[in-house]
C-alpha cells in the first residue's frame, strides 16, 4: 500500500486532521506561549536602554538613533501615515462604530446624514487598521531592542539590505503572505465579523437607512429562544433540519458508494457508458434540474398526467398537505444532484485499494458483504470523512431543494416557515421576504455554531482522526 | 522599567488624544446639507435623465418613443433622456443614497409607496398636473401619503391593473341565448354570474370526461383570489388600506369569499391548487381545453398568440376571444343559490405611475418629463402600443371598451387597489397558503376534509390575519 500513489480525498483528510491538530496545539500552547511572550515584554521594557525608549514613543526614532536610516524612516512614516488616516478618518469611523450615527438622513433637504451600516463597516475597518499598526509598533520595538542586542554584544546590527533581501530568503512567507493577508482581513473577516456583529444590532424591520441602526446585545438570540412564536418553530426546523443532514448525507454517500461499487465489477458492460448517465445529472445546473422536478411533481406534471391517464386521482406531491411526500421527494432530488459526485469520488478512492486484501479474505472465506463492511467501507471511510463533513454541512445548510421545490408556504404551528423549510430557508424568509436582517444574521451564528460542534464531533470520533495510523 | 513604561503610556496616550480628539469631533459635526432637491421650474441645462420604465414598455419600444419625442421637445435644455437600463423591479432604497438609482421610476404603487418613509421619492406637485383632474380620486389615494403631519403625493397614476374575464365566445352553448341569458339582456348569464359560471362548468367537466373545463384558474395568486374576501367585506389593511395594525381578511363575511373559492375549486381540477396551469392557460384557453379564465388586460397578445398558433384566423379570434369585467357574485355566498340576488365582485388592482427620486440631481428636467410622459398625447399612444388601461379618465372615455369599464368600477369601489404601504410585501405568503388550502380542501375526502363549515373558513381566515400580523410587529 505504502508504493501506490495517495489519492486526493487521503490528503484532504490528512490535511483536514494537521489542521485540526495545529488548532488544538495552538490553544494548548496558548498560556505557554503568552508566558513567553510577556517574558520578552518584560525584557525588553527593563533591559531596553533610551533609543529602545525613544522607538516606544515614536516609531523609528531608536532605529534612526542607531543610525538605521532606512528602516527608521519607514517606521516613523508608518506612524506618520497612521495618524494622518486616524485623525482625517479612523478616530471618527471608531466612534461611530459604538454610536452607529447620530444624525438621520433626510434626502427631501439634501441632507446627508449617517448610515449606520456604512459606519459599522467602516468602524470594522478602523479596529483592523489599528491591530496591523499594534503589530507594527511591536515589531518596531522589537526591532530597536534586537539592535540594542547586537550593539551591545559589539556585533554589527543587520543592515537594512540585508533584512530586506531576507525577506526573498528565509522570510519570504512574509513577504508571500503580506498582501494575502490584507486581501482575507478586507474581503472575508470583514464580512464575516460585520455579519456576526449584525446579530447584535436592531437592523430590520422599521430600521432600515436612513433609520439609525442600535446595538441591542443579546435581544436577538432572546428572542428566538424565548418568544412566543419564535423558539417552537426554531425547535421544529432544527430538529428536521438535522434529520435532513444526517439522512440526505448518508443516502447521497451510500448510493454513491454502491453506484460505484456496481459500475467497478468486471461484470459490467460498458462501465463507461453508464457512469455518463449520472455525470450528466451532475452537468446540469442544480437549480435547473428543481424547477424540472417542481414541475414533473405539480398537478399539471407528467406524473400526474399518467396517474390520471390511468385512471387514478392527481397527487399533491409537494402541496401544503405533503408535508412528509415533499420531505422524501427533496431527499430524492437531492440524491439526484448530489449522487453523482459521491459515484466519482468512490471511484477514485476504490481504484486505489489493494486487491490482495480481498484475495486474503476471500482464502479465509469472507463473505462479499463481510469484504465490504470490513475492508472496503473503512478504507473509504479513512479516506472520505473530510469530504462527508463537508457533505454534512452543505446538506445542513442547502437552501435551494425546498427553496425551489416547495417554497412560499407558511404554515399552521411555523413562524414565517413551512414543514419543509431548513433552517437556512427559514433565514431567508426572516432577512429577505421580511427585512428582519439582524434576527437572519442571529440564527446564522446559531446555524455556524451548530454546524461547527457537528462537524468536530463527528471528526474527532472518526476512523480518520482516531485510527489515521491502521491506514498509513 | 519605568523609563520604558513611560514611553509605551506616552506613545498610547498620544493616541488616546488622537482618537478623543478627533473622533468627537468628528461625532459632533453637523450633518452634511448638500441641498434640497426642489422644483423650482427653472430647467437644469445638460441634464441626463435616468428613466426605469417597466419591461413591457421598453420591448414594444414605447419607451424609445417617448424619449425621440422628450428629448426632441426639449432640446433646446439640452436636456437628454435615456433608459435607465435597470432591473424594472430596482430598488431605490439600497442604490438611491449610492448614486445607482434611477432619476425617475415607473412601478406599481405597492413598489413606489414603500419609498416615501425613507424620504426616497420626492413629493410631487400633482395639481400642476395636466392629468390632475383628470384621473379618479381612487388613482390618486394610491400615491397620497402622510409623511411627518403632511399629506403629499408622491406618483402620478399612468395605468389601473384589474383582473379581467376571458373567455371563447365560440365555446358557449349554441342554445345560450334561449337556455343561458334568463334576463335577456343579450350577454350570457354565465359570464355576467358567477352562480351560472358555476353550472356551466360543472356540466362541462362531468361531460368533458375531466379533460374539458369551463372557469379554470389558479387560486395560488393572492392578486387574483383576495378579491373574494374583498367582495364580502374582508380587507387587507384598516382605514383605507393604510393601517397595518388592523388586518381584515375575516372581517365582515368575509368567510363567504373563502367558500367560494372552495365552490370554484370543485369544477376545476387540481391544477388549481399550485400555479402549474398558470402559464398554460394561454394554450389551454386556445385549444379549448378551457373555456374562461382571469387575468390582466396586458396578456392579451398572448391569447392571441396562441390562437393564432393554433390555426385561427385574426378575425375570428377578434370575433371570439372577448374580454369582460369579472362576473357578480351571490350574495349569499353560496353559487348553488342565487335567492338573495347578486353583489359586485371587488377585485384587487393596482395602480401604476411615474415618480421621482430624491436623489437625482435635475428635479426640474424629471418632472419635466413626468409631466410630458403623463400628456393626453403619450397616455394615448401607450395605451393604443400596450393596451394599457389609462388612469386619465378622459383618455379612457375615448378609448372607451374594458378601460372605461375598469375606471367605471374603480370610481365605484369594485377594483380595490393594492396597499400603498411597505407592509404589504408581508401578505403574499400567507395569504397564498390559506388559498392553496382551501382549493385542495375541495379534493380532500372524508375526515381531511378541513373547511366543512363557515365557521371553519372563518377561523382560518383569523389565522392568516394573525400570522400576517405577527410577521409584520412580533420583530419590531
Amino acid at each position: 500500500m505504502e508504493d501506490r500513489k495517495e489519492n486526493v480525498a487521503r490528503k484532504l483528510g490528512r490535511g483536514f486532521r494537521a489542521t485540526l491538530e495545529k488548532i488544538k496545539n495552538f490553544f494548548l500552547s496558548l498560556p505557554a506561549r503568552i508566558k513567553q511572550k510577556l517574558a520578552g515584554a518584560k525584557e525588553i521594557l527593563t533591559q531596553g536602554n533610551g533609543k529602545v525608549a525613544a522607538s516606544m514613543v515614536v516609531m523609528g526614532l531608536g532605529q534612526l538613533l542607531y543610525r538605521q536610516w532606512a528602516k527608521g524612516i519607514l517606521y516613523l512614516l508608518a506612524q506618520l501615515a497612521f495618524l494622518a488616516y486616524f485623525i482625517l478618518k479612523g478616530a471618527g469611523d471608531l466612534i461611530g462604530f459604538f454610536t452607529l450615527g447620530t444624525h438621520e438622513s433626510n434626502a427631501w433637504y439634501g441632507v446627508e446624514g449617517d448610515n449606520s451600516v456604512i459606519m459599522m463597516l467602516m468602524g470594522i475597518l478602523a479596529i483592523i487598521a489599528l491591530i496591523f499598526y499594534f503589530v507594527i509598533y511591536l515589531a518596531n520595538v522589537k526591532d530597536a531592542y534586537k539592535i540594542q542586542c547586537a550593539v551591545d554584544t559589539m556585533k554589527s546590527p543587520a543592515s537594512f539590505k540585508k533584512e530586506l533581501s531576507s525577506l526573498l530568503g528565509k522570510n519570504f512567507h512574509k513577504t508571500a503572505l503580506a498582501l494575502p493577508i490584507i486581501g482575507v482581513c478586507v474581503f472575508s473577516v470583514l464580512p464575516i465579523i460585520f455579519m456576526i456583529l449584525i446579530a447584535f444590532t436592531n437592523y430590520g424591520g422599521t430600521v432600515v437607512p436612513p433609520a439609525l441602526v442600535d446595538w441591542v446585545g443579546f435581544e436577538n438570540f432572546t428572542k428566538i429562544l424565548t418568544l412566543g412564536q419564535f423558539a417552537p418553530t426554531f425547535f421544529r426546523i432544527f430538529g428536521w433540519n438535522i434529520l435532513w443532514a444526517v439522512l440526505s448525507t448518508f443516502i447521497n454517500y451510500f448510493a454513491g458508494l454502491g453506484l460505484a461499487l456496481l459500475l467497478n465489477r468486471k461484470c459490467v458492460k460498458g462501465k463507461t457508458f453508464w457512469r455518463l448517465f449520472p455525470i450528466l445529472a451532475y452537468a446540469v445546473p442544480g437549480f435547473i434540474t428543481l424547477i424540472a422536478f417542481k414541475f414533473m411533481f405539480s398537478y399539471g406534471g407528467p406524473i400526474n398526467q399518467m396517474i390520471t391517464d390511468a385512471g387514478g386521482t392527481a397527487v399533491g406531491f409537494l402541496d401544503i398537505d405533503a408535508k412528509w411526500t415533499a420531505r422524501f421527494i427533496g431527499l430524492g432530488v437531492n440524491a439526484w444532484l448530489n449522487i453523482p459526485s459521491g459515484m466519482l469520488l468512490a471511484t477514485g478512492i476504490l481504484s486505489n485499494v489493494n486487491t490482495d486484501l480481498y484475495e486474503a479474505a476471500r482464502v479465509d472465506g469472507a463473505s462479499p458483504w463481510k469484504q465490504f463492511v470490513r475492508i472496503t467501507l473503512p478504507y473509504v471511510l479513512f479516506a472520505t470523512m473530510p469530504v462527508l463533513i463537508s457533505q454534512f454541512i452543505a446538506n445542513f445548510n442547502n437552501f435551494g431543494i425546498f427553496y425551489f421545490l416547495r417554497g412560499g408556504l407558511y404554515m399552521d404551528g411555523y413562524f414565517l416557515a413551512s414543514d419543509t423549510d431548513l433552517l437556512i430557508n427559514w433565514l431567508y424568509n426572516m432577512s429577505i421576504d421580511n427585512n428582519y436582517y439582524s434576527i437572519g444574521a442571529a440564527i446564522s451564528i446559531i446555524i455556524f455554531a451548530v454546524t461547527s460542534v457537528i462537524s468536530l464531533a463527528v471528526y474527532v470520533l472518526s476512523p480518520s482522526y482516531k485510527q489515521e495510523e491502521t491506514y498509513q | 522599567m519605568s523609563k520604558n513604561l513611560s514611553a509605551v503610556v506616552a506613545h498610547i496616550a498620544i493616541l488616546l488624544a488622537v482618537f478623543i480628539v478627533c473622533g468627537l469631533l468628528s461625532s459632533v459635526a453637523a450633518a452634511t446639507d448638500a441641498g434640497a432637491a426642489k422644483f423650482t421650474g427653472e430647467l437644469e441645462e445638460n441634464a441626463t435623465l435616468r428613466v426605469l420604465e417597466n419591461d413591457t414598455a421598453i420591448k414594444q419600444g414605447y419607451l424609445a418613443e417617448l424619449i425621440a419625442a422628450f428629448n426632441e421637445e426639449y432640446k433646446d435644455y439640452h436636456i437628454t433622456v435615456q433608459d435607465a437600463n435597470m432591473d424594472q423591479y430596482t430598488d431605490l432604497e439600497n442604490d438611491g443614497p449610492y448614486g445607482y438609482g434611477p432619476d425617475v421610476l415607473y412601478q406599481a404603487n405597492d413598489r413606489i409607496m414603500r419609498y416615501p418613509d425613507g424620504k426616497h421619492i420626492l413629493p410631487l406637485p400633482a395639481e400642476e398636473f395636466d392629468c390632475y383632474d383628470k384621473i379618479s380620486e381612487k388613482g390618486w389615494q394610491a400615491y397620497r401619503r402622510t409623511v411627518a403631519g403632511q399629506e403629499y403625493t408622491f406618483g402620478i397614476p399612468v395605468n389601473v391593473q384589474g383582473p379581467l374575464l376571458y373567455y371563447r365566445k365560440d365555446l358557449l352553448p349554441e342554445n345560450w341565448e334561449s337556455e343561458w341569458d334568463d334576463d335577456g339582456d343579450g350577454i350570457p348569464d354565465m359570464v355576467e354570474y358567477w352562480t351560472d359560471m358555476y353550472r356551466f362548468s360543472k356540466e362541462i367537466k362531468e361531460g368533458g370526461g375531466g379533460k374539458k373545463f369551463g372557469y379554470m384558474r389558479s387560486f395560488l395568486e393572492p392578486y387574483f383570489s383576495v378579491g373574494y374576501l374583498y367582495s364580502y367585506g374582508g380587507y387587507t389593511f384598516g382605514k383605507g388600506n393604510t393601517d397595518p395594525s388592523d388586518i381584515g381578511h375575516s372581517k365582515g363575511n368575509a368567510e363567504l369569499g373563502a367558500n367560494i373559492i372552495r365552490q370554484l375549486a370543485t369544477v376545476m381540477d387540481q391544477r388549481c391548487i399550485d400555479d402549474s396551469v398558470t402559464t398554460g392557460a394561454y394554450a389551454a384557453l386556445a385549444s379549448g381545453e378551457f373555456f374562461a379564465t382571469i387575468t390582466t388586460p396586458d396578456v392579451y397578445t398572448m391569447f392571441v398568440d396562441e390562437m393564432k398558433a393554433k390555426g385561427y384566423t385574426e378575425d375570428f379570434i377578434a370575433e371570439n376571444l372577448v374580454t369582460t369585467y369579472i362576473p357578480k357574485l351571490p350574495a349569499s355566498g353560496n353559487l348553488e343559490d342565487e335567492s338573495q340576488g347578486f353583489i359586485e365582485c371587488n377585485m384587487m388592482g393596482g395602480v401604476q405611475g411615474y415618480a421621482i427620486s430624491s436623489y437625482t440631481k435635475y428635479p426640474n428636467a424629471a418632472l419635466a418629463f413626468v409631466k410630458f410622459a403623463t400628456s393626453y398625447e403619450m397616455i394615448k399612444r401607450r395605451n393604443e402600443l400596450l393596451g394599457i388601461v389609462p388612469a386619465r379618465g378622459d383618455v379612457a372615455d375615448e378609448v372607451g371598451g374594458l378601460s372605461e369599464v375598469i375606471n367605471n368600477n374603480l370610481e365605484a369601489g369594485n377594483i380595490t387597489v393594492m396597499p400603498s404601504i411597505k407592509e404589504n410585501a408581508q401578505i403574499w405568503t400567507p395569504l397564498q397558503t390559506l388559498f392553496q388550502d382551501l382549493a385542495k380542501d375541495a379534493f380532500r375526502t372524508g375526515a381531511e376534509i378541513k373547511y366543512a363549515t363557515l365557521d371553519s373558513m372563518k377561523e382560518a381566515l383569523q389565522r392568516v390575519d394573525q400570522q400576517i400580523y405577527d410577521s409584520i410587529f412580533t420583530l419590531q
